[in-house]
């Protein structure tokens, strides 16, 4: 992938005077027309306390991983391309299949539900398997298989044991083995004891996105299981078969990878927000702080993979990747529409050795809103059912059900909004709030491939800006379907896609009135306070 | 929903993916979901109501997961349980071995519980007897043994899934009486709190 990247140098002159960095007074709000570009003041900044645990994006989850050089260098250099876009690999589309169910009661699987058990039984020989974009296999140190994300564990042992094999021949040399570079395929290795996570991959992705990929698989692991939990079986036996507690786990991994691929939240470690006017906003967080109970946590109120309210014990953050994985694990089962959920779960960056207990339900059974409370007691069950009922009663009462309801109808908003017609598309974080913002696709990205391209895009520009040995401040590519531009400061990252007509000149004054606009809109696009019991 | 008071504790245990969810899915909301199945994860609660003569009982049912992982967990979903369905799949003699578990695991730590035992897609045996794995007369032989009932359902066709939760709230209702006698000086008010743990009946 490397080798059709061609830097032309161009350097990037001062591009935009409005846009140099002010001073700004902390918490200053103004409608000055450069908006801060320092952490804390920038557009959707918190207006006190961060939500979330304050990381950096995604150097956290790579710190452990020996990568040599400074994250500090100042480079500023821009970056043009011609060609056309990052190979996109073979990707079979899901059929939906219509079977005709004899009784009205029963009820189709969605296709996703039937695309899992589809891949899971993929023959390994087969050409379908190897031509898949991007494989995540996952071993004991005993070299014996845990987790394949196509085909079945059983008929992998062998392949699995050869991989075992190759990282002990290096360590064997007092060394670790990163990554092996072939032609057009990487394999990157995450060494965490008592387990090997291997990713093989013809996406074009670097070395540092996969490693980030593979941390969350490995981070799901310990949220099912416990660190401790997880030594204990190996040390008790080194050929223990960890499928047996992982069984039935399947979907929360297979989604979690999906959602890697799709959603920009776990590549920018940051949540987005649902869009909501700042007022039923307040009733909804008071409402929920309100309802609290003497060991909760934390409560998290979300539309789909949408944050619309955290609320959380005094002292205590809850880290982006503990709410991804919160998330997809209310969203990887049916069970939570049944009834109310009660499930223990680690948060594997907010302790890794014990477990939370989550009551995950949705407020009403047809609703998307997910209400998930975690508290530090297992007999807890009935005080946060309790919560639950407090939260929707008050809710009902004070009339915001409805408007919340009705915000799920739009849960996003055109780009057309900002008011740049070469503007098609675009992701906001601010970071000082951990929150981003997007509007929703349009059209010529309204497929699933098209849109996974975007995603890869936008991955690649991350990537850039992330660069462990030289990142970049901004950077500006060109294929031929698309212009885009990636953007950090201490406050915001930000990356803009345009019509492949646009010119530099005018995604530079683009993004100046993009940020005015998030400026305008700030209260609805993000969570400006964050509330604690 | 989940502010109404709970009668009675009912408690749903047997290997994974032998039809636990299913059954509640069938028995609560008259449907049946086809296809690949989803695993519960922890346990989900649900109550129903349920008429028994004149009395109106609501059981609380707490359908837990088969997965192994949950099984250090299981203590807190069946104590204080009036009742456990342990259900085997009647097509995967190795789930009935997983329901005797069950069964000694709740004769251990739980007299108070009664047991039904449930041999579930019964369909699946109907259209095709060799299908079926695990013998209707040894299993009857075993549950006269230790005082438990026995029925055999299909979620899919609904076949005796109604009969199984009214025979467990019928039986509450009974014994519950006889309990309340027995134990009317007994309710403290800090038993309130603690109700689902102990869950009895009081009027
Ligand atoms: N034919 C038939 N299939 C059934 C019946 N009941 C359940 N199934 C199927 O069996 C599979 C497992 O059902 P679940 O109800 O999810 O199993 P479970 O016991 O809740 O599993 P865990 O939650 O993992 O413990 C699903 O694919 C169901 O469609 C039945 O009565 N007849
Ligand atoms: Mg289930």
């Amino acid at each position: 992938m490397a080798a059709d990247v061609h830097s032309k140098g161009v350097t990037w002159d001062t591009p935009n005077g409005n846009l140099a960095p002010v001073e700004h007074l902390p918490n200053s709000r103004s409608e000055s027309p450069t908006p801060g570009l320092v952490e804390g003041t920038e557009p959707g900044a918190s207006q006190e306390r961060a939500m979330f645990a304050h990381t950096q994006s995604f150097e956290d989850l790579t710190a452990d991983v020996e990568l040599t050089g400074s994250h500090h260098s100042e480079v500023e250099e821009v970056e043009e391309e011609q060609q056309g876009g990052l190979e996109g690999g073979v990707e079979g589309g899901v059929e939906g299949e219509g079977g005709g169910g004899e009784d009205a009661a029963v009820v189709e699987p969605k296709p996703e539900v039937q695309a899992v058990v589809r891949e899971k039984e993929e023959d390994v020989t087969s050409e379908t398997w190897r031509s898949h974009k991007k494989h995540v296999f996952v071993l004991s140190e005993a070299g014996k298989p845990i987790y394949t994300r196509y085909g079945s564990e059983e008929a992998l042992s062998s392949t699995m044991g050869v991989m075992m094999a190759l990282v002990s021949f290096v360590e064997a040399d007092k060394n670790v083995i990163l990554s092996i570079h072939a032609d057009g395929f990487r394999v990157v290795f995450l060494r965490k004891s008592p387990l090997v996570l291997v990713c093989v991959s013809r996406s074009g992705q670097s070395d540092g996105e996969l490693w980030r990929e593979l941390h969350y698989v490995y981070y799901q692991i310990l949220s099912l299981l416990t660190l401790p939990q997880l030594q204990r079986v190996f040390q008790q036996r080194q050929s223990f078969d960890l499928r047996r507690l992982l069984s039935g786990s399947e979907r929360v991994t297979a989604g979690l990878l999906r959602l890697l691929e799709m959603d920009a939240g776990l590549m920018l470690n940051a949540t987005m927000s649902l869009p909501l006017c700042s007022t039923t906003r307040n009733v909804v967080c008071t409402s929920l702080q309100a309802a609290s109970s003497k060991n909760l946590v934390f409560s998290v109120l979300l539309a789909g993979s949408r944050l619309v309210a955290l609320i959380r014990k005094k002292e205590q953050h809850l880290h982006h990747t503990d709410l991804h994985l919160l998330s997809n694990l209310a969203a990887s089962s049916s069970s939570f529409r049944q009834g109310e959920g009660w499930t223990p779960v680690c948060l594997p960056k907010f302790n890794a050795s014990g477990f939370f207990h989550a009551h995950i339900s949705y407020l009403e059974q047809a609703s998307d809103l997910c209400l998930i409370l975690v508290s530090t007691d297992r007999e807890d069950f009935f005080n946060l059912s309790d919560c639950k009922q407090r939260f929707l009663d008050r809710l009902k009462k004070r009339n915001v059900y409805q408007a919340l309801q009705e915000a799920l109808h739009t849960p996003t908003y055109p780009v057309s909004q900002v008011g740049i017609p070469e503007l098609w598309h675009f992701v906001y974080k601010s970071k000082s709030s951990g929150l981003y913002t997007s509007p929703e696709l349009p059209v010529p990205y309204r497929t699933e491939e098209e849109q996974e391209r975007l995603m890869e895009l936008y991955r690649y520009l991350h990537s850039r800006l992330h660069h462990p040995t030289r990142p970049l401040r901004s950077i500006y590519r060109c294929t031929n379907t698309e212009n885009l531009l990636g953007w950090s400061t201490s406050g915001f990252e930000l990356y803009l896609c345009f019509s492949p007509l646009a010119t530099k000149a005018l995604a530079m004054s683009a993004v100046t009135k993009l940020l005015k606009w998030i400026r305008k809109e700030e209260d609805r696009l993000f969570i400006l306070n964050s509330l604690t019991y | 929903m989940s502010a109404m008071r709970i009668d009675a504790k009912v408690v749903m245990l047997g290997k994974e993916s032998v039809g636990k969810t299913s059954l509640v899915e069938r028995y609560v909301h008259h449907r049946f979901l086809v296809g690949p199945y989803q695993n519960t994860i922890g346990a989900a609660f649900v109550a129903k109501s349920i008429s028994v003569g004149d009395k109106v009982i609501t059981l609380g049912i707490w359908d837990t997961a088969g997965s192994e992982r949950y099984e250090a967990m299981s203590r807190i979903y069946y104590r204080g349980a009036r009742a456990a369905i342990v259900c085997y799949d009647l097509t995967d003699n190795s789930s009935f071995q997983r329901a005797r578990f069950w069964v000694k695991e709740l004769q251990t730590f739980e007299e108070h519980c009664k047991i039904y035992l449930c041999g579930t897609k019964n369909d699946l045996v109907e259209g095709d007897r060799s299908a079926r794995q695990v013998d209707y007369h040894d299993v009857q032989d075993f549950v006269e043994e230790i005082g438990a009932q026995h029925f055999e359902t299909s979620s899919k066709t609904g076949n005796n899934v109604d009969a199984l939760f009214t025979k467990v709230a019928e039986d509450f209702s009974n014994s519950a009486f006889e309990l309340l006698s027995a134990e009317e000086k007994g309710v403290n008010l800090d038993q309130k709190k603690n109700s689902y743990l102990y869950s009895c009946c009081h009027h």
